[in-house]
């Protein structure tokens, strides 16, 4: 990795104070890529819109790394009736506070691409779904929102084109699992927060059954620098499969946490001790978890060369999720550590299925028992028999994203598990 | 004719559905507890998992790619699927616990999910012998336990509501009882509470689960966490006999299974007809097991002096009566005939004192507007008004009915089974001066003011036939013996288990519950003393009645069986021409 | 004798205005129970009965909603509610030692209220604020990050004299000094 990064200027949290206010905002290109589209509906149509952000390859920041633009494409031709873009601002994953940022420091990046979003999908009803804790979040968003109206960004007609769209922001109450999609939906039309059964897909029956898009907050940050500079700028910008800023949330033992924008398929090492300026304590590194607790823990062993994206990550035997880096020094407990996660999903599952309902719980107890040093060796093999057990098994990924954190951490750091459990030999009785 | 492989075997399907309903409409087995035909699908239980894959198409030549060998390449899904929600799809390819290693195994690992914190409750639980998760535990489920933790606590025997028990810490999470009040009752009473681990259905705080319905989320819970507040610890299912029976307590004539031990109705549940109550029925209809049980005539009952009533012979009282009709002329008789009581015994009723000269027989329907909730409690309080109305007796009121009662005009009231001087709208208890003789199940204020009681049998003693408020002609089958009816010798009544296997020192050797009482129409058969009538069942009686009687025309208990119940051509304003709809032999 | 809760015109105006943002009235079940918890401080079994009746909306319904999610109270808590994060990012840095430390000093243990009501404390799950661990949230409202004991004993007397802790801004680091690239 060359240097390059050191001169990089940051696109989607550009360092412009006094982004919040839309006049602002305005003055540096703000909104332009709306007016661009709906100025010129000929060149613009909503196919194009899709086409273009489908070539950018704008993949998923909310977890799954998803062509953005593939993924508006599922959307079936318009009926007449309704259908909504729902924006996931839930951000529950344990490393991730990312989209807080662009609440908070460059709100209407994320409404702009939220409404052409909206446009290219044919919707009017736009749904932002924020988790309930960021209510001060909310807030900064609402007022944004407030001045978009004003300047008839949203709306009826929105700057004299044939297009609607409104923008309501919904609290969610404390649920991480109403950042899976469905649930979010589940949630938005005020119910219990249960995943649902897949097909159908939310393109095809969604909110109030309508087709309906979902994307992270910080994916549709990223849709007005397509439109503004087209899909082969953004394409150049990072790694070739993986292309665009990245919100890298760096957290954990690290002398400097906090959320950096840089091109994505950043050497981790830059990111580690660079950018986030080296491990507290002058300690050495002992883990990495690449993006959000249910990305697999990596050893610091086979971080050498090692990018943020998903190739690179997927090559280590990890994921980008969220681009949510959790650090962990040498010092680190991992079968700890690796407890508390386990409690997490066991707290977060809805419920709804057997094999999450019950293996997170049967995870959790486990592994408290080897942290309390009651464990046996069989137990780090009910543990991996439990993670099988659960795997793709279930509605939604949250099974799968509470078993992986446990079995790669077994499977890279048996011997910090080994050392925790006592040390019996069952004689035959 | 699109087509699908289950397990190696193809088979075609001409509707689309799911997997899981077609398996189970053609007979194979596959584990499940969330999915239930009528309710949504949730597909939560993880329970139906298949190993689901589709031909590969070339789009270019349309035809499916093969292999060297000439066979369809497959293209599996990346995970096992959930056959309850898979839409059937023409060339599917599915493999079950029967032809995948992998499909069994986790099939067994769903149970051990389900099993970790199911408490250990099976020897004390209502729900055994009749519980899924019992059943498919030891039909597919794992050997044993690996979960050394403390299992989750949860209420248990909870009081959801009057009828309904709740143990929490049994509940699998189906969703099914909920779904049930979502999407059945409509009561919207239950949810679930909480979340992950600690979840259990529940009521809004302060209400109670008093749903019309509510006992049959009792039914559909996979397991023994809904039970029923009046059945718990009653008797084992094994214990018990299942005969299907009508639910008599009202209009709609919901389909049953009437559970007997000892000749004692223990409890009814309904069972499936997608013509009248689908899998449903209305708690009000499983109480009526007790007036099968409790306060029974048994033996006729006379007057003799004053008012106190004295069981008597069934010789005497066929000789009373008899001696009562010498005694009285055609027109002095007032016959009421009743919605209570079966075609048959209406249509015997009519048949006898028709024959006696009696050209008027009346009926008092018991219709109370507004009663009904337009699904499966009708306005109609009673099981046969249509059978009545169908045999030619004259609908009439409590009022105008007690008034010819008061009146000097008749000298003998003859009352099929019906409890008149009950009903609110009934204006005065005194039967006039005339001699009152009643054909009754249960004591009653009615037949307290009868000179003469005849014992007859209750909807869970004889074979009988009953046409509900859509005109649907459906029928019982004995589930309890009398003094003279005999399981092992009556080929009318259901055979359980205990028939076949039973012994001498066996519940069913219990004289006690027995009644002495028989069917109505077999006492005009013996009251009539020229012994003109030639039936030996009921079965006969209907077949007459069916050859006879234009409206019903080919009905018989072989068809009523088959199709479960007959519709009757009738809509019930059209008042039935009397001569065409009864023509008493002579 | 229960509390009698109820929403007075001004409320009904803003519980129409949310209906009014949704094509079914289900939906404003979540803003409408916020709403609720906001004026009354919780969403115990009346403010629920409340909430059905507004929505018209089946109770059961409400119970079940209410009580998947984390944030709604169905019990009344203290004045003031503690939430110190313990996850991942707050656990490798310091969360659980947090938790002790206000443990110590209120003299409860995570999950119960001071006898006078004035603070509630609970360990909740990530807050989103993992890049500035260890880290609380008051009563579902502010944030305060990069906690240490004299920030907890500081925040506490604070809310003692009725002083709510304000929005603290966490820029993005790249764009503080000493990060900037010139
Ligand atoms: C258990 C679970 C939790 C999730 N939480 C979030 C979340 O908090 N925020 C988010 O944007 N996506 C979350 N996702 C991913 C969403 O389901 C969905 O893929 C995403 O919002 C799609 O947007 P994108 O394609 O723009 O990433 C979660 C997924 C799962 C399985
Ligand atoms: S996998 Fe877990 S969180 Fe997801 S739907 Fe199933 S039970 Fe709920
Ligand atoms: S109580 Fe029974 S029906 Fe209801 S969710 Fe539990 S297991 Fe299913
Ligand atoms: S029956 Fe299919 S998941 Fe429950
Ligand atoms: S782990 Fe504490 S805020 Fe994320």
């Amino acid at each position: 990795m060359t240097d390059d990064w050191k001169t990089y200027k940051p696109l989607l949290l550009p360092d412009l104070p006094g982004l919040t206010d839309i006049e602002t905002y305005e003055k540096y290109e703000g909104y332009h890529a709306l007016k661009t589209v709906l100025d010129n509906p000929d060149t613009w149509s909503p196919e194009e819109v899709v086409l273009q952000v489908k070539d950018a390859n704008i993949r998923g920041r909310g977890g799954a790394g998803f062509n953005a633009g593939l993924k508006w494409s599922f959307m079936p031709p318009p009926d007449g009736k309704p259908r909504y873009l729902a924006c996931n601002g839930d951000e529950s994953e344990p490393g991730t506070f990312k989209d807080r940022k662009i609440f908070e420091f460059n709100p209407h990046l994320f409404i702009e691409g939220a409404i052409i979003a909206a446009y290219a999908i044919r919707a009017e009803q736009i749904y932002v779904y924020i988790r309930g804790e960021y209510r001060a979040w909310v807030r900064i968003l609402q007022k944004a929102v407030d001045q978009a109206y004003q300047k008839g960004y949203l709306g009826k007609n929105i700057l004299g084109a044939d297009f609607n769209a409104d923008m309501t922001l919904h609290m969610g109450a404390g649920a991480y699992i109403c950042g899976e999609e469905s649930s979010l939906m589940e949630s938005l039309e005020g119910k219990r927060g249960y995943p649902r059964v897949k097909p159908p897909f939310p393109a095809q029956r969604g909110l109030w059954g309508r087709p309906t898009t979902i994307n992270n907050i910080e994916t549709l940050a990223n849709v007005p620098l397509v439109i503004r500079n087209g899909s082969e700028w953004y394409r150049r910008i990072g790694a070739e499969t993986h292309p665009g800023p990245i919100l890298y949330g760096i957290s954990g033992h690290i002398n400097k946490p906090g959320v950096y924008e840089y091109p994505s398929g950043m050497s981790v090492h830059t990111l580690i001790h660079e950018v986030a300026g080296g491990i507290r304590k002058g300690k050495k590194l002992k883990a990495l978890i690449p993006g959000g607790s249910s990305t697999p823990p990596l050893r610091a062993d086979v971080l050498d060369g090692l990018t943020m994206d998903s190739d690179s990550l997927r090559k280590a035997g990890s994921m980008m999720g969220t681009a949510g880096m959790v650090i962990l020094d040498e010092d680190t407990d991992m079968v700890d550590v690796v407890w508390r996660i386990s409690h997490f999903y066991h707290h977060e599952s809805c419920g709804q299925c057997t094999p999450c309902r019950e293996g997170t719980g049967w995870l959790e107890k486990t592994l408290r028992k080897i942290r309390n040093g009651d464990g046996e060796m069989r137990d780090l093999d009910l543990l991996l028999a439990i993670c099988n057990r659960m795997e793709g098994r279930t509605i939604c990924a949250l099974a799968d994203a509470a078993a992986w954190p446990v079995r790669y951490s077994i499977e890279r750091f048996r011997d910090e598990f080994e050392a925790k459990c006592k040390q019996t030999v069952y004689a035959l009785s | 004719m699109p087509e699908i492989f289950i397990d190696y075997q193809r088979f075609e399907f001409e509707q689309p559905g799911k997997v899981l309903q077609f398996m189970l409409d053609a007979g194979l087995d596959l584990p499940f507890f969330c999915y239930h035909p009528c309710l949504s699908i949730p597909a939560n239980c993880r329970q139906c998992v298949v190993k689901a894959g589709m031909p590969v198409l070339n789009r270019e030549k349309g035809t499916f790619e093969l292999d060297d060998k000439g066979e369809r390449i497959i293209r599996y899904f990346p995970k096992l699927m959930t056959a309850c929600s898979l839409d059937l799809t023409d060339g599917m390819v599915i493999h079950t616990h029967h032809s995948d290693p992998l499909v069994k195994q986790a099939q067994a690992d769903n149970l051990e999910f389900i099993l970790i914190n199911h408490p250990l409750d099976c020897p004390i639980c209502d729900q055994a012998g009749e519980c899924p998760l019992q059943i498919l535990t030891y039909k597919y489920g794992p050997e044993g336990s690996r979960f050394e933790h403390k299992k989750v606590h949860k209420p248990k025997a909870f009081r959801l509501g009057p009828r309904v028990v709740l143990d929490a810490e049994r509940c699998i999470n189906c969703t099914r009882c909920v779904r049930f009040t979502d999407e059945i009752s409509k009561s919207h009473q239950l949810t679930i509470v909480s979340r992950g681990d600690k979840n259990y259905p529940l009521t809004a705080h302060g209400q109670e689960f008093d749903d019309p319905y509510s006992l049959n989320t009792v039914d559909i819970c996979p397991v023994g966490a809904l039970t029923s507040a009046d059945f718990r610890f009653k008797a084992r299912v094994w214990e018990m006999n299942q005969t299907p029976g009508i639910d008599i307590t009202n209009g709609k004539g919901c389909n049953t299974y009437l559970w007997t031990r000892d000749n004692l109705v223990l409890r009814i549940t309904p069972r499936q007809n997608d013509h009248v109550n689908s899998h449903w029925m209305p708690d009000s209809g499983r109480l009526a097991y007790q007036r099968f049980n409790e306060n029974r005539v048994h033996r006729p009952h006379i007057k003799l002096d004053g008012n106190d009533q004295v069981r008597t012979s069934w010789n005497n009282a066929i000789l009373t009566l008899r001696e009562q009709l010498e005694k009285t002329e055609a027109s002095e008789i007032l016959a009421i005939g009743s919605p209570h009581a079966p075609v048959e015994d209406n249509y015997a009723f009519r048949k006898f004192f028709k024959m006696h000269g009696v050209s008027e027989f009346f009926f008092v329907p018991d219709i109370r507007p507004g009663s009904g909730d337009g699904f499966l409690l009708s306005d109609d309080q009673t099981p046969n008004t249509n059978g009545v109305r169908l045999l030619d007796f004259k609908e009439t009121t409590c009022k105008n009915l007690s008034s010819k009662i008061q009146g000097d005009k008749y000298k003998l009231i003859v009352l099929l089974d019906d409890s008149l001087f009950d009903r609110p709208d009934w204006p005065a208890i005194d039967p006039g001066n005339s001699y009152f003789t009643v054909w009754a199940t249960n004591h009653t204020p009615t037949t307290a003011a009868a000179h003469l009681v005849i014992p007859v049998t209750c909807a869970a003693e004889h074979a009988a036939s009953y046409v509900n408020v859509d005109g649907r002609i459906q029928r019982t089958v004995a589930a309890k013996e009398t003094r003279y009816t005999n399981r092992r010798l009556n080929l009318e009544m259901s055979m359980g288990r205990l028939d076949h296997y039973g012994t001498q020192f066996d519940n069913w050797v219990d004289e006690k519950n027995r009644i002495d009482c028989i069917p109505a129409w077999e006492f005009f058969k013996k009251l009539d003393a020229e012994a003109r009538f030639d039936w030996n069942s009921s079965r006969e009686v209907l077949n007459e009645i069916s050859r006879t009687l234009p409206v019903f025309e080919g009905v018989s208990y072989e068809r009523m069986d088959t199709l479960l119940g007959v519709p009757l051509s009738i809509s019930r304003n059209t008042p039935v021409d009397q001569k065409k709809t009864i023509e008493p032999k002579p | 004798m229960a509390e009698s809760f109820s929403f007075d015109g001004k409320d009904l105006e803003v519980i129409r205005k949310i209906l009014s943002r949704y094509p079914h009235k289900e939906a404003a079940i979540l803003p409408v129970l916020w709403y609720a918890q906001d004026k009354f401080g919780h969403t115990s079994p009346d403010v629920q009965h409340l909430v059905a009746r507004t929505l018209d909306v089946p109770e059961a319904h409400i119970h079940g909603v209410v009580s998947f999610y984390t944030q709604f109270y169905e019990k009344p808590m203290g004045r003031h509610v503690l939430d110190v994060c313990t996850c991942l990012s707050c656990q490798v840095c310091g969360g659980y030692d947090m938790l002790s430390y206000i443990e110590d000093k209120l003299g409860i243990r995570a999950g119960e209220t001071t006898p006078d009501g004035q603070f509630s404390l609970q360990s909740v799950e990530c807050l989103g604020a993992c890049g500035y661990a260890p880290m609380l949230q008051v009563t579902n409202k502010q944030y305060v990050n990069h906690l240490t004991p004299e920030k907890i004993d500081r925040l506490i007397d604070d809310l003692k004299a009725g002083i709510e802790p304000s929005f603290e801004s966490m820029p993005p680091k790249q764009h503080e000094k000493d990060n900037r690239l010139s």
